[in-house]
């Protein structure tokens, strides 16, 4: 008995620390708010809701809908500023929201669970960011004869059944990769005219599975190769199989005048992509890097500061990094030129437009599929109105 | 191995049975991985190289170091992989976001992962359940207060520059042009500390022999409940350091990872010649089965070689090392 006292006690007190510990000042700071609270966060008062609320916002006026939004993970900063984006619009239209997701973009389970209990809640409406394209199925057709109308962002659902899904916000991934591409080559374009031998462009990704991913990937090299081939350059892909053999023409890397060398580590983390991005930046003949996530792209700066190759100025020498994503220390090293620049999203936008599509089906309206845009930024239009919104941390 | 066995009798044991072999031999493996990769790769040879292998050793070494005593134990610790981005989370949170000085966040961050490690100990020793299980749980637990601590976000520890960023000045230092791994410099000093604790002091040779004769250890009057949470207060205290290491060399931490890291660690813990079923180990040699490992997580992917292969390779290795821990324990039987 009197060891149970003692593990309830200590367990308490661990909770307790905890609690004291990051509750005391954390109401100043309440700009990111907290995971499965209710929207009424006093943040959202001006910000990037300029696209935004357009007609919908006066509609909803006296709705007072309840909706259940459900993010991929809470993983990275790009969800935080998603989750911001749906509380802000809460806010705005006078709907409750809220928010939930599993710990990792992996625990597909645990979010078909939560859509599950989402349901079971009979909200007005249901938000989505499906971990797995296929895992929601079912549920969703339990929506649908519920009379719950779902909206999916970030990531669609292509074989969900008929009328389930009423909308889908999602950025178009495959285009992202291309922005990526189009400004690194301009970058670079000098150099690879000039070049006498072979010259190497790097591209990092976390994962060769999901359908982001991939497609930012191959977006990416299908419009390098483009480019290139309009200046009469030759191009080949090498690394791993699945980005070789999916990319419009993988070429042949004995005659290219530029080779795409594509790096997929063994598994997700910073380090293992910092490791397979020190393998190409050490190459003599690398000009360019891309990494397709905010995880890949800090594993690129996090072997870059062992290396220190990194810059922007091509003609000098340095390799040009070109990231995705944004977040503290990839917008650091933007802003010092240690990066050359990245895509964002617009998680922000993505998460109003999902509030208010939501509170257009409930109002009764029609809606349709909403594709949102990358945008590309460097240190020269980081701080424009137009981009700086999308920059989370 | 094959060695050992084609031998005569006498020498078989000697080779096995003396203190600090595998150490040896863990030692000429790490020099013949890092030969290997040098002929085979001219960018793996490069100073650059050993910074960053030294740099992504930081946080296993240091988790290897502590995960040893409940190895030896004959026990295990799976929560300092989860735990050790809970604490880096709950650490930078306080820095971060509610503006606590860099030292104070690294102090909570140890101290949570000397009360994790208290945790354990008491459901292993008091509570008696199997520390499989008991690391298990805390493993999820962590896990989860990870998130919480951080609301569900990933945290960046101050970055280097800016304010309150001195800290990573402790593991890599920049004199002139040149950066050094000073971060080794005190895992070396930790594996002497620690090195000394297990064979010098109560709490290390009690540790021992709980782990090679619990009963008889209980019988000879020693309060056994109290070193063996003591084993477990070490790891996770070595977790809460582990995990200061790896927020000082990323940049970014986020909740919902570090799944598979106390793999890494204990998997060199065995390589570096830490008995699989407890009584026998040694911190150096942890130390140096860390470096087998990172030498494989770095070097696989310089000659070229894709994901999946680097994954199996290591696995064998730790067959491999197991595997001479068994055939060490069956010569000594047999002698």
């Amino acid at each position: 008995m009197k060891k149970k006292v003692l593990a309830v006690v200590m367990s308490a007190a661990m909770i307790a620390t905890l609690l004291v510990g990051c509750g005391g000042k954390s109401e100043e700071t309440t700009t990111t708010p907290a995971a499965d609270d209710t929207a009424s966060t006093d943040a959202a008062d001006d910000t990037a809701s300029t696209d935004a609320a357009d007609d919908t916002a006066t509609d909803a006026a006296g709705g007072n809908y309840k909706f259940e939004i459900i993010v991929k993970s809470y993983q990275s900063s790009y969800w935080q500023a998603a989750v911001t984006g749906v509380n802000q619009a809460a806010a705005e239209l006078g709907v409750t929201v809220s928010c939930t997701g599993p710990n990792a973009e992996s625990d597909i389970a645990d979010q078909v669970n939560m859509l599950n209990s989402a349901i079971n809640n009979a909200p007005d409406g249901i938000g989505l960011a499906a971990c797995d394209q296929d895992a929601c199925l079912d549920a969703l057709q339990t929506a649908m004869n519920n009379g719950i109308p779902v909206v999916c962002f970030d990531s669609g659902i292509p074989k969900a059944p008929a009328g389930s899904v009423y909308s889908t916000i999602a950025t178009d991934n495959y285009g992202a990769g291309a922005t990526a591409a189009d400004n690194l080559y301009a970058a670079l374009k000098d150099v690879i005219a000039n070049a006498t031998a072979p010259v190497r462009v790097g591209e990092v990704n976390q994962e060769a599975t999901s359908e982001s991913i991939t497609s930012r990937g191959l977006g990416f090299i299908d419009k390098f190769i483009e480019l290139a081939t309009a200046d009469g350059k030759t191009v080949a892909v090498i690394g791993n199989e699945y980005y070789v053999n999916n990319c419009k023409d993988a070429g042949d890397e004995a005659s290219a005048d530029i080779i795409i060398e594509v790096a997929v580590p063994a598994q997700t983390t910073v380090e293992l992509c910092a490791t397979e991005a020190s393998v190409i930046l050490n190459k003599a003949d690398t000009i360019g890097m891309f990494g397709s996530n905010q995880v890949a792209a800090e594993g690129i700066l996090t072997a870059n500061g062992n290396l220190g190759v990194l810059g922007s100025d091509a003609a000098a020498g340095d390799i040009l990094a070109a990231g995705f994503d944004a977040g503290s220390v990839i917008k650091g090293a933007i802003k010092d030129g240690t990066m050359f620049g990245a895509v964002t999203q617009s998680p922000l936008a993505m998460g109003i437009k999902t509030v208010e599509t939501l509170t257009a089906i409930a109002n009764g309206e029609t809606v349709s599929d909403i594709p949102t845009d990358g945008y590309w930024y460097d240190s020269t239009n980081m701080e424009d109105a137009s981009i700086a919104p999308n920059l989370y941390d | 191995m094959s060695k050992g066995v084609n031998a005569p009798a006498e020498k078989k044991t000697s080779i096995f049975s003396k203190p600090g072999s595998q150490k040896i031999i863990v030692l000429l493996v790490v020099v013949v991985l890092f030969v290997f990769f040098s002929v085979l790769s001219p960018n793996f040879r490069k100073y650059t190289t050993v910074l960053s292998i030294m740099d992504y050793s930081y946080y296993i070494a240091l988790m290897a170091i502590g995960v040893t005593f409940p190895l030896i134990t004959g026990g295990v610790d799976l929560s300092i992989g989860t735990g050790l981005i809970c604490y880096s989370l709950a650490g930078g949170y306080l820095i971060v976001h509610c503006g606590w000085p860099t030292w104070a966040g690294m102090l909570v961050a140890v101290l949570f992962g000397v009360l994790i490690g208290t945790l354990n100990g008491v459901l292993v020793s008091v509570m008696n359940l199997p520390p499989f299980l008991a690391t298990l749980c805390t493993c999820m637990i962590t896990r989860g207060l990870g998130s919480i601590c951080s609301k569900g976000f990933g945290i960046s520890w101050p970055t280097s520059g800016a304010e309150g960023s001195w800290f990573r000045n402790v593991f890599k230092i920049t004199i002139g042009d040149t950066k050094y791994p000073l971060g080794f410099l005190w895992v070396l000093l930790l594996v002497a500390i620690m090195a000394f604790v297990l064979n010098h002091t109560k709490i290390g040779r009690y540790t021992i022999a709980i782990g090679s004769n619990k009963e008889a250890t209980i019988l000879s009057g020693i309060n056994v409940k109290f070193y063996h949470i003591m084993a477990y207060v070490i790891s996770g205290f070595f977790a809460g350091l582990a995990s200061i290491a790896y927020s000082a060399v990323f940049s970014t931490v986020q909740p919902g990872t570090g799944a598979g890291f106390e793999l890494e660690a204990i998997g060199g813990a065995i390589i570096g010649g830490v008995s699989a079923s407890g009584g026998a180990g040694s911190i150096g040699g942890s130390l140096l089965g860390v470096f087998v490992i990172c030498l494989l997580k770095t070097g696989l992917p310089y000659i070229g070689l894709q994901a999946n292969w680097q994954q199996i390779i290591t696995g064998m290795v730790l067959i491999g090392a197991v595997m001479v821990d068994i055939l060490k324990k069956k010569k000594t039987a047999t002698v």
